[in-house]
């Protein structure tokens, strides 16, 4: 046998060496060139949390600078399910001071959600449970809090309807809006003006980048900072609402269903805007039961529905005004015609009858809507095509809906022929129109129509656009963002008629049904309404006003469902508003009438209709 | 004139202490990033415990190159008693930490004896190896070096310390190599590994692989006795491992040794991949230029578990990038080709099996570790030379290394023709 000679293997091993180094090489080429954006993504996402700023959302001022609705801070303690230590149950029970099982419930609920992410177990924790949880903190791997806002309501006038509320955005809104940036805990618009500015009060969400370590505590920020975004606080709302009537009206609709809506005539701003019953929305500041709900939306006086905009009445005597204005450009009347009243008007072998069967004599326009004269306008309307009385109607923009930053809105009824036909499909005569000129039969209108009919009278035929927000201002830049208002609509009647139909409402005030709601020292004009409800129900009282007379700053329409007669809630709630909008005060007769409108009620609802 | 550091090795002297250094950057960063408040309070210590260990550690090299230059052969078997000696009070008296008993209390030192034992094995093989026997008889000798590597091998197994255990055992292939056993023996000695790793990641390389090593070997051969043994090695491996295994082995070490291939699937994420989904994510996040020195999210984080012992090489990936990494890889391959070509240059075949003995523990040691910590094998907790946390073992890897150096040295006082 030969000696054996190491050396010649050298060579194989001197390769091996290098195989071994290449492939290592190789393998780390792969690793972190080839597909390092793969485990960049990975690494991010293990040690890199995103901690989003949420900036304050806008305030909401009145149309004097007061505040009406501002964010308080509340606390919100978070579980993070994979670094929860399960037998630390008890203790954060005990120092949440619930049962334990609430929290079995909530931790399993997050991990449902996601066992990696931090996710609310409860929220408005008073600060002392806060500051027990931090003390112990080491204890409770998993356990973060956070501080979360909600909104407080300042003025006793919530404008429930208008306003809207503010809540946890749902699971499906979620999925719609998560590429605005929404996430789960966030707080959204749900209505009114809340959703509608949406985006102007939440501002831009910021966020801030920590490291986070295997145990899922913060550690230090991600790369110093550098790739945080600073939150851009919200814009503030200024309404044209004046908190000081807006609360007012509310406390003059305890035990009423119904609505108000003031505007401002020259500008079409709302002064208030009421519709009873509502939510108030301080309920929302915490989570709602389903239980809570279900009940809010069960009950038959329905305070979900937005009367003030949604609900459509027919509008009784409130339409005489209307049906004068369109006589007297049409040339039908004059305002010294002069039509006998004989206590009713008959039609073929109908008899349709002045109210209580009251006989007016011998009477022209103006005095017709003084004393309210249903035959009147029965022979008014009878000289009125129906198709000419929709095309009227429409440019006082009754049976449409128009821009208004309060989304929903009903467009009510303004018949036509069409609608006859459809409806009637046997034929229609002119009996089953008549009752449209004293505002009855199928017509419908929503209060915010009628506010802004009335303001349209006022203002001489120039009709504004209804708005609740008069600006919208960054809090640190002061820069406004653009309002976007409807031109003005323009209706095409003569000043000497509105002249002579305002005088006409003077005289409602004067000597006429409203007289019960004039105003000492003010000159007024108005006009009482009793619309007929369905069933065997109470009428409702309707009654739409402005003021002064010479140069009206307000306009107003008031609707109280099964309330009765125009005069007997509509109109004093009307008069107390505009006159402590106008004079800062009530007089001795205004007091007495808010403390004697303040006792009535509607007729209650037995059940939903 | 001749001085007498004529042959002195400053590269590799440099290349060790370069090695040290960026372990103990390493390390420095694991445990006193701006995170390290969050740590254990046991582990805050680890940069300054390592320093002192290198510092014991230089010292250790000069002591080395004051022994005489026969000193070491004599040394040999004595030192391969001792080192039983150790494993077995080990097993009797000594310490569990990781589940390994494998350390002895000495004062303060915790002494890991299965990183100390391939010291002794290393120059009792050398010693074996380097009788002039040796070199005729070679398949006699072959079987000696296996039983004296195998002996504190499966005293380690007994100790539960499998990942120094298979280093142990991948030495005996290597060894047997230099010992001049015919190459197509250590081909089939190491077929089985290869058959088992090729069906564990993809099984039918396993079956192209058995098949082309039997026709190879027997082509080479000739000898159907042979070309036999080739085909029931591999494919009997293949067959054992893809058929067999889950019901030899319990289900957490049937997972263990699956896991590496798909770390991240739902099934081993959270248990035995962990590991292995955080070093990759560790080392594949640092791109070409790293994230920066104490700026590694995952390790500033602590997401991986032993980061600055057996997975420290996801440290160097991730806050050094690929650049960081092919420089201690480039640091290694320097230091182990220049310890081939000094056991070369001796003229003494004991030096040359030192320096092999050596050159092989350190492969093994850097192919297993960072081939773990990349994901390429399973997890076998074994540590990476001079770079991660531990005194045992960077006392071990440093003996060796100085060992070979002061031999070569008095490789001028030190020939064959001096016996």
């Amino acid at each position: 046998m030969s000696l054996y000679d190491p050396k010649p293997r050298l060579k194989i091993f001197v390769v091996l060496v290098l195989l071994v180094v290449t492939v290592l090489g190789l393998r780390l080429a792969q690793l972190q060139i080839v597909d390092t954006k793969d485990y960049s993504g990975e690494s991010r996402n293990n040690a890199v949390r995103e901690k989003r700023v949420v900036p304050a959302r806008g305030v909401i001022y009145d149309r004097n600078g007061v505040l009406m609705v501002d964010n308080e801070p509340t606390y919100t303690i978070m579980l993070t399910p994979r670094y929860f230590n399960e037998e630390r149950i008890g203790l954060l029970a005990n120092l949440a001071e619930v049962e334990d099982s609430i929290v079995v419930r909530k931790l399993q609920e997050a991990k449902e959600w996601s066992p990696f992410q931090p996710s609310v177990a409860f929220s408005n924790v008073a600060l002392d449970i806060i500051s027990r949880v931090e003390e112990n903190r080491y204890r409770l791997p998993g356990v973060t809090y956070a501080t979360t806002q909600r909104r407080r309501y300042l003025s006793d006038g919530h404008i429930g309807h208008g306003l809207g509320y503010v809540r946890e955005i749902s699971r499906r809104e979620l999925e719609e809006r998560r590429v605005d940036g929404y996430r789960p805990g966030d707080l959204v618009g749900i209505a009114g003006l809340e959703k509608t500015y949406e985006p102007y009060l939440r501002g831009e969400v910021g966020s801030e980048f920590k490291m986070v370590n295997i145990h899922g505590r913060e550690v230090k920020e991600y790369r110093d900072g550098a790739e945080d975004e600073t939150p851009v606080s919200g814009y503030d709302l200024h309404l044209t609402i004046d908190s000081r009537i807006q609360a007012l009206a509310e406390s003059l609709f305890v035990g009423k269903r119904g609505s108000l809506v003031a505007l401002e005539p020259s500008s079409g701003e709302i002064l208030a805007f009421v519709s009873k019953p509502d939510i108030n929305p301080r309920i929302f500041s915490r989570p709602v039961t389903a239980e809570e709900w279900s009940a809010m939306v069960s009950t038959p006086e329905d305070p979900l529905f937005n009367r003030a905009t949604m609900s459509g009445i027919p509008p009784g005597s409130t339409w005489k005004p209307f049906m004068a204005l369109v006589g007297l450009q049409k040339g039908i009347i004059t305002e010294d015609t002069v039509y006998r009243c004989r206590g009713g008007y008959r039609l073929g072998n109908r008899l349709f009858k002045d109210h209580q069967g009251r006989v007016h004599g011998n009477i022209t326009v103006k005095r017709a809507l003084q004393e309210s004269c249903n035959s009147f306008f029965f022979n008014l309307m009878m000289q009125i095509d129906v198709n000419e009385f929709h095309r009227w109607a429409t440019y006082f923009g009754f049976g449409k809906t128009f821009p208004l930053d309060i989304a929903e809105q009903n467009q009510g009824l303004i018949p036509d022929s069409s609608y006859y036909n459809r409806v009637y499909p046997e034929g229609w005569t002119a009996g089953f129109s008549i009752n449209l000129g004293i505002g009855q039969g199928d017509m419908l209108v929503t209060p915010m129509q009628l506010a802004r009919y009335t303001a349209t009278v006022a203002n001489n035929g120039v009709m504004k656009s209804p708005h609740l927000v008069r600006e919208i201002r960054h809090p640190e830049t002061k820069e406004n963002a653009e309002l976007q208002l409807p031109e003005d609509e323009i209706v095409p009647i003569d000043q000497k008629n509105f002249d002579i139909v305002r005088e006409g409402m003077r005289m409602v005030m004067t000597n006429g049904s409203g007289r019960w709601a004039q105003i000492p020292g003010v000159e007024s004009g108005g006009k009482t309404g009793t619309a007929q409800a369905p069933g065997d129900r109470d009428d409702h009282s309707v009654f739409v006003m402005f003021a002064p007379f010479d140069d009206p700053e307000i306009a107003i329409a008031v609707m109280v469902e099964n309330g009765g007669y125009g005069a007997t809630q509509a109109a004093p709630i009307a008069s107390v508003v505009v006159e402590t909008y106008l004079n800062g005060s009530l007089s001795p007769t205004g007091k007495w009438r808010r403390n004697q409108v303040a006792t009535l009620v509607s007729q209650p609802l037995d059940e939903k209709q | 004139m001749r001085v007498w550091y004529r042959n002195f090795s400053f590269d590799v002297v440099l290349v060790w202490a370069a090695l040290v250094c960026v372990g103990l950057i390493a390390i420095y960063s694991t445990t006193n990033g701006p995170a390290s408040e969050f740590l254990l309070e046991s582990v805050r210590h680890n940069f300054f415990r390592q320093s002192m260990w290198a510092l014991i550690c230089s010292a250790g090299i000069g002591f080395a190159f004051m022994l005489p230059v026969r000193f070491f052969q004599n040394a040999a078997w004595p030192a391969y008693v001792i080192t039983l000696l150790l494993l077995v009070a080990a097993l009797v008296v000594g310490t569990e930490i990781n589940g390994a008993r494998s350390w002895i209390r000495i004062g303060p030192l915790q002494l890991q004896v299965s990183e100390l034992a391939k010291v002794g094995t290393i120059l009792a093989v050398a010693q074996l190896l380097s009788a002039k026997r040796a070199r005729i008889d070679t398949v006699r000798y072959a079987l000696y070096t296996a039983i004296v590597i195998t002996i504190p091998g499966l005293l380690i197994v007994l100790q539960n310390d499998t990942g120094t255990a298979l280093v142990f055992f991948a030495l005996v292939p290597i060894m047997l190599f230099w010992s001049g056993l015919p190459l197509i023996n250590l081909m089939l000695i190491v077929s089985p590994a290869v058959a088992a790793y090729l069906s564990i990641v993809y099984l039918p390389a396993a079956f192209v692989f058995a098949i082309a090593f039997t026709l190879l070997v027997y082509y080479q051969t000739r000898e159907f006795r042979i070309g036999a043994m080739a085909g029931l090695f591999t494919l009997g491996t293949t067959l054992l491992v893809s058929q067999a295994l889950p019901k030899l082995l319990q289900p957490h070490q049937v997972a263990r040794l699956l896991s590496f291939t798909n770390p991240g699937s739902a099934e081993f994420r959270d248990n035995v991949g962990f590991h292995l989904v955080q070093s990759k994510a560790a080392i594949g996040s640092g791109g070409l230029t790293g994230k920066g020195f104490m700026e590694g999210t995952q390790t500033q984080g602590a997401y991986v578990p032993e980061q600055s012992t057996d997975f420290v090489f996801s440290v160097i990936g991730e806050e050094f990038g690929f650049i960081g990494s092919v420089i201690v890889l480039t640091l290694f391959t320097i230091l182990l080709l220049r310890l081939i070509s000094l056991g070369v240059q001796m003229k003494h075949p004991f030096g040359l099996m030192v320096a092999a003995g050596t050159v092989g523990v350190y492969l093994i040691h850097i192919f297993v570790n960072i081939g773990m910590a990349t994901g390429l094998l399973p997890v076998i907790g074994i540590p990476l030379p001079f770079i991660s946390y531990g005194g045992s073992a960077l006392l071990a890897h440093t003996a060796m290394l100085a060992i070979l150096l002061s031999l070569h040295l008095r490789k001028d006082d030190f020939s064959i023709y001096g016996y």
